[in-house]
């Protein structure tokens, strides 16, 4: 048949088709009485960074485990570069191109660094790679992801959270791939590192490939994306083009609600100056400011300088600074999960005694609560129900010879759940919510005993942005009580929002500790880097 | 310029080197080889002739079995399963070469050791095939197998009898001084590392260390599961070999009392229950600290009960050394991984960070 009798649409269809490397149709799948996808529809161009928006539990991380092979849909059907594509296994997925960074850092912690790169990749004898060729693959990923000087011989449970999570994008991207998934792939990453896997997704993407990932800061979706697929109760509601749209048009597709919207465009607003909210500040009341909680002279590491830092009652206090450079010795030192090298770390009690900190147990007896970041490793037991793992802290004080009065509990956790929105039943195991109800669980665990000092770290990792802000207010709100918090996060825009005061850590010693109300962005960029936070313009 | 240029140069390699041996995979098997040099230091100082003795054959007759039992029990730990079955089907191979395979002809080696391992692989599969499709529990699936093979071994030779071809008879002697059996531990050694250095094993350590990891980076969960118990059956068939050839001859009822000797040579082996980490050596060791504590026992005239009580002895003992080593290890690796980062951190800032801001 001659050419010229095909009509110019046919031209215009094929041309889409190729462009086209993942069109997702009305895909569902259900967890027993769950509905977690229902009608999720998709499509990835080629060369395209796309991203994944939606609510905690709107059923991202369950569309991208169908696209990466990891469970089968009921519903629906996805067509992968040209036809029709049903994985049977995460092993197809890759091979047919398809790489996934999965929201749960999966990793064997006993396994060397290269290992974890590489297995997965042969077959059940052979060896894929030579062990050479995995060595200057495992260097040239990690080169890539701004990790050079790591060991690849080192067990993967002596790597911080950042770095595990850096060597699983590793293992995506070992794997020849066309289409990348991140689900929360930069989650636990600083500022610093971010850039550097943006940096290489946007290289790849100009060589055609694509990118897919999910993420709750706006301010990284809105940077890093073209276009916004949003999810809501499992159903697509919307594809936006970021050039033509804003915060509130995405979060109010997330919610289905308005006012929630506005507010958080109030306290991101722009991703360059984030400025902290006043008005939020300004409502709350003033305190009285007795201390409860002193570092005194505290040094980090050998090379070090002393920090001294007092924390009043009510006080909500910032710890930032880029992956490694002490923040989490010290606020492992705070709550006694470590001891510092030098100096003292003391709680005040109500009559206005000293008491230093020794251990554990002894903070927490004082009343000083510490919420770990890893969830999967240190907080959550995963087969328990979502209840238990709850009520599992408020035990000390919820019982009654020592059986838990259950009624108790339940109301609390009924409170709790109503006002974070906790999607998911008390009794399912809490493996099965989605990644952000598990942090709200593990958040409400220890709130809810209404500790002295509360140290939390990185508290609001993989909670979407509407959530965030309720758990702003809640965090406020806890200050408000006398509460006193240590907020440390990755995220700056957050510190600026919430606290009161924030202390940067660089390099092991206390670069700067600002009033909240006079920090800006740079500022505390600045001092993350080591340089003089008032020298910045 | 660079603090860390000032640092001399065999210093961050000889930091490297230290980090290297805490984090070195085998470390878990301190503890176990620890073990075997006391024990065989005491058995020495109790009776002097032990290095020496006449009967070297007959002692690797009783030790080499256990070696094999203890490897077979070792390996679906490794992949975070379990096998309870090994006991009887090893008894049962005893019974497998003197009543069926001999009477019907079938004695020269090049057919029976093949015939042994293929029994082996696939009593092994059949574990396999009810834990991966038919989603038994390991310890359920395998105490059905256990059953299996020890009614079907008094059934088909209730008391000890039979007998073995006479090549496997000649295994227990001496070939200069080595004893017959070490051939065949050192055969099997050999297939073993060159196995080790495949894939599989790898794969088998991920599945065992974390599943979810594991099959979400691509690894074939089932296929990894499926031959780790297949290979375990051949182990605990060769183990049946070497037993025929201790007590030349079959016996039904041998098999039963190696599941225990099995299970605790596994934990004095340091391998974790949990599964994912250490390796089929562990279970050698533990099975020859059995072996030891048996024959410093039975040397000193001790009753053989009293053989039961010092491996539990030993093996509480030796289950709390190897925690507290591990903890101590890790907690080091941990210091001296904290100091190395404070240099890194220190090279990192002078040079890379610095010049991006
Ligand atoms: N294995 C499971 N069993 C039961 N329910 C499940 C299971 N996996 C997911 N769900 C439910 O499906 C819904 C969608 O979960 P999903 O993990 O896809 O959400 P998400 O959009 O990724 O959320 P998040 O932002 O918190 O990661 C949730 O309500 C969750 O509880
Ligand atoms: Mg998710």
């Amino acid at each position: 048949m001659p050419i010229s009798k095909r009509p110019p649409e046919a031209y215009a269809a094929d041309q889409a088709a190729i462009d086209t490397q993942l069109a997702v149709r009305d895909m569902a799948r259900s967890f027993g009485e769950t509905r977690a996808l229902d009608s999720a529809t998709l499509t990835l161009r080629r060369g395209e960074i796309h991203a994944l928006a939606g609510e905690n539990g709107s059923g991202k991380s369950t569309l991208i485990k169908i696209l990466s092979g990891v469970i089968r849909p009921d519903g629906g059907e996805f067509m992968f570069q040209g036809s029709r594509a049903r994985f049977a296994s995460p092993y197809a997925a890759q091979h047919a191109g398809i790489s996934t960074v999965y929201q749960e850092t999966l990793i064997t912690p006993e396994m060397s660094v290269r290992d974890n790169i590489f297995f997965g990749t042969d077959g059940l004898i052979r060896h894929q790679r030579s062990k050479s060729q995995e060595i200057s693959g495992a260097h040239l990923a990690l080169d890539q992801l701004g990790l050079p000087g790591l060991d690849i011989d080192r067990p993967m449970w002596t790597l911080s959270l950042a770095e595990r999570q850096l060597v699983t994008v590793a293992r995506a991207i070992v794997r020849p791939w066309q289409v990348l998934i991140l689900d929360e792939g930069t989650s636990a990453l600083d500022a610093h590192r971010r850039d550097r896997l943006f940096a290489y997704l946007r290289d790849a993407s100009s060589e055609g490939k694509s990118v897919l990932f999910t993420s709750h800061r706006m301010d990284e979706v809105f940077d890093l994306a073209q276009r916004i697929t949003v999810l809501r109760n499992g159903t697509t509601v919307a594809t936006v083009d970021v050039a033509e749209s804003s915060y509130s048009d995405v979060l109010q597709h997330m919610s289905g609600r308005e006012q929630a919207a506005a507010l958080m465009e109030e306290t991101n607003g722009g991703s360059g100056e984030v400025r902290s909210a006043p008005s939020a500040l300004a409502q709350r009341p003033a305190r009285s400011g007795e201390p409860v909680l002193r570092v005194s002279d505290v040094t980090l590491r050998a090379s070090s300088q002393p920090m001294s830092i007092e924390l009043k009652r009510g006080e909500i206090l910032g710890i930032a600074g880029l992956e490694g450079q002490g923040q989490v010795e010290l606020v492992e030192a705070l709550c006694g999960l470590s001891r510092p090298r030098g100096g003292r770390v003391i709680v005040v009690d109500d009559a206005g005694r000293d008491h230093e900190i020794s251990s554990y147990r002894d903070a927490n007896r004082r009343g000083v609560r510490y919420v770990p970041r890893d969830r999967r490793q240190e907080g959550l037991f995963a087969s328990q129900s979502v209840f238990d793992n709850f009520a599992i802290a408020s035990w000390g004080e919820l019982n009654r010879f020592g059986i838990l009065k259950r009624g108790a509990a339940r109301k609390r956790y009924q409170e709790y759940a109503e006002y974070t929105r906790l999607v998911g039943s008390p009794n399912q195991p809490v493996s099965t919510l989605s990644g952000g109800n598990q942090q709200k669980v593990l958040l409400g665990r220890w709130t809810s005993m209404h500790p002295t000092v509360l140290v939390l770290n990185d508290p609001l990792r993989g909670v979407d942005a509407n959530t965030k802000e309720e758990l702003y207010q809640f965090f406020r709100s806890l200050a408000a009580e006398g509460m006193a918090l240590v907020f440390l996060s990755t995220e700056i825009g957050e510190l600026l929002v919430l606290t009161d005061r924030i202390a940067v850590i660089h390099e092991g010693s206390m670069q700067a500790l600002l009033p909240t109300a006079e920090a800006t962005n740079g500022k505390i960029v600045a001092a993350m880097f080591g340089q003089n936070p008032e020298e910045e313009s | 310029m660079s603090e860390l240029a000032v640092l001399p140069n065999d210093f961050v390699s000889s930091q490297r080197a230290a980090l290297r041996r805490l984090s070195d995979r085998h470390a878990y098997a301190s503890v176990p080889v620890g073990l075997c040099v006391v024990l065989f230091v005491v058995n020495l100082l109790v009776q002097p002739a032990f290095a020496g003795r006449a009967d070297w054959a007959t002692a690797s007759g009783v030790l080499v079995p256990y070696l094999f039992i203890g490897m077979a029990f070792t390996l679906p730990v490794l992949q975070g399963g379990f096998d309870l079955s090994i006991g009887t089907l090893a008894g049962f191979m005893t019974i497998f070469v003197s009543t069926v395979l001999l009477p019907s002809g079938i004695t020269a080696p090049e057919l029976v050791i093949p015939l042994v391992v293929a029994f082996g692989l696939l009593s092994g599969t059949i574990n396999g095939f009810f834990i991966v499709y038919v989603r038994l529990p390991p310890i359920i699936a395998t105490l059905g197998m256990y059953l299996f093979y020890e009614g079907l071994g008094t059934a088909v030779l209730p008391e000890q009898g039979g007998t073995i071809p006479g090549w496997l008879v000649r295994l227990s002697q001496s070939y200069g001084p080595i004893p017959g059996q070490w051939f065949v531990v050192a055969g099997f050694a050999i297939v073993w590392l060159a196995l080790s250095r495949t894939a599989l094993f790898r794969n088998i350590l991920v599945v065992g260390g974390d599943e979810r990891a594991a099959y979400t980076a691509g690894v074939n969960v089932k296929a990894v599961r499926l031959s780790s118990y297949a290979l375990t059956g051949a182990i605990a068939c060769i183990a049946g070999l070497m037993l025929a050839a201790l007590i030349q001859s079959g016996d039904g009822t041998i098999g039963a009392q190696y599941t225990i000797s099995g299970i605790t040579a596994v934990a004095l082996g340091g391998i974790s229950l949990h599964g994912g980490k250490g390796g089929l050596f562990g279970g050698a060791l533990g099975g020859a600290v059995l072996f030891l504590i048996a024959q410093l026992l039975t040397d000193a005239n001790v009753s053989i009960y009293a053989v039961q009580i010092v491996d539990g002895i030993i093996l509480i003992v030796a289950l709390s050394l190897n925690g507290t080593l591990d903890y101590l290890r890790r907690r080091l690796l941990r210091k001296s991984l904290a100091q190395s980062a404070v240099s890194a951190a220190v090279e990192e800032g002078q040079s890379g960070i610095r010049t991006t801001v």
